[in-house]
């Protein structure tokens, strides 16, 4: 592997709004950036806990969100709660598998991969692991690019119940779901969002 | 010599323009823009889709998907859905072309660092494309019960998705150097 110089080493920090490279401050208070005046952190404020903080909170809303019916369909036939789940299964019996399986990837795998993901992060981060950090990095990006595509279980909901309002046909309405749903991919965002991923490469090569 | 702002240094004896102090993709970015206000305001005047049962004809956008969620607790969720499919992307893109426009004309935006800040904080928070993939599965899923017609705001709507894409690939970093004529 060539030498990597790492801004720390050269004395040097990024600032992480407009991404001006400048020299190191000395004093780490309340040093701020010369060009947008915002403050300069050499990593991002206590990560590892908001991170988690955000990771289990986001957890937590997830059980709600999977139990808990999204919306109420009433019709000729009665009325009926549906949960995420139900709706999966209910397009995949109806034929659509596409639909099922665009649903099932959005609502059940993007969430369940981005806690697994952050997860690993943060344990990794902790443990000051030195192997596989390119794919760590890596992984990480790929959290931060699928993070908002659980929002389509919501938008679904919203125009379903925006559109079926007849009285001879039957009405569709949110339920209490929706909002712990919501909730789980704001709180895995904020999740993503508070890590910082220097934090891969922080951790010191025993052997050099 | 230093060449002044929106200006072009031009060879002596062939006339061949050497280095331009002009931003070269900030027309490129701005027609980018441009397109996409106009998109998203068709994209909320118009229908995105409506259904058709028993003579009844009832449509559907991003502000009923919005307002079918106001009461009580869902509020939240549909302050959500409406900050990330229409304040964000409309705000970017009000931005973009103050900013620009600004550039073009060789001069600093007023408020141009506020702007710029704002810009990198809303990034990850624009959801258009989540909307319009949402507004398919809606068509496909209703559908089994009704006659669904795709409305107009279903193509502005995919012509947002992909210019909000293009868009997004200039790091609103890049537009430092730009606006306040300081090293990138």
């Amino acid at each position: 592997m060539s030498r990597q110089f790492t801004a720390a080493a050269l004395g040097l920090v990024l600032c992480g709004t407009c991404g001006l490279v400048l020299p190191r401050p000395s004093s780490a208070s309340d040093a701020r950036c010369t060009r947008c005046a915002c403050r300069i952190r050499a990593r991002l404020p206590r990560s590892e806990e908001r991170t988690l903080a955000w990771l289990l909170a986001g957890m937590l809303l997830y059980i709600p969100a999977n139990i808990l019916p999204v919306m109420h369909t009433s019709g000729i036939r009665g009325g009926e709660d549906s949960t995420i789940l139900g709706g999966v299964v209910s397009f995949w019996r109806a034929g659509s598998w596409d639909i099922a399986a665009l649903i099932f990837i959005a609502s059940v795998a993007v969430p369940v991969v981005k806690f697994l993901a952050l997860g690993l992060l943060l344990w990794s981060v902790r443990q000051g692991h030195v192997s596989a950090r390119s794919e760590r990095a890596k992984l990480f990006r790929v959290v931060e690019f699928i993070g908002y595509w659980s929002m389509l279980d919501v938008v679904v909901v919203a125009l379903t119940s925006s559109l079926l309002q007849f009285k001879t046909l039957g009405t569709a309405e949110p339920r209490i779901g929706i909002v712990f749903f919501c909730s789980v991919v704001v709180t895995t965002m904020l999740a993503a969002l508070s890590f910082d991923p220097r934090l891969i490469w922080d951790a010191k090569v025993s052997n050099v | 010599m230093l060449l002044q702002a929106n200006a072009a240094a031009c060879c002596t004896v062939c006339d061949a323009v050497l280095a331009r102090t002009r931003h070269p993709e900030t027309d490129h970015v701005l027609a980018l823009a441009l397109a996409a206000g106009i998109c998203l305001v068709i994209a909320n005047v118009t229908p995105v889709l409506a259904i058709e049962f028993g003579g009844m004809h009832v449509e559907a956008n991003i502000w009923t998907a919005v307002l079918s969620m106001q009461r009580g607790w869902f509020a939240g969720a549909a302050l959500v859905l409406a900050v990330t499919t229409l304040w964000v992307p409309a705000l970017q893109i009000a931005m973009l072309l103050w900013l620009l426009s600004f550039a073009r004309a060789g001069r600093c935006a007023p408020g141009s660092r506020v702007i710029l800040i704002t810009l990198h904080r809303l990034r990850p928070w624009s959801m258009t494309e989540v909307f319009l993939l949402g507004a398919l599965v809606a068509i496909v899923k209703l559908s089994n019960w009704v006659r669904v017609i795709p409305g107009e705001g279903i193509w502005a709507l995919g012509g947002l998705t992909i210019l909000l894409a293009l868009l997004s690939r200039y790091d609103p970093r890049a537009w430092w150097g730009l606006a306040l004529h300081t090293p990138l």
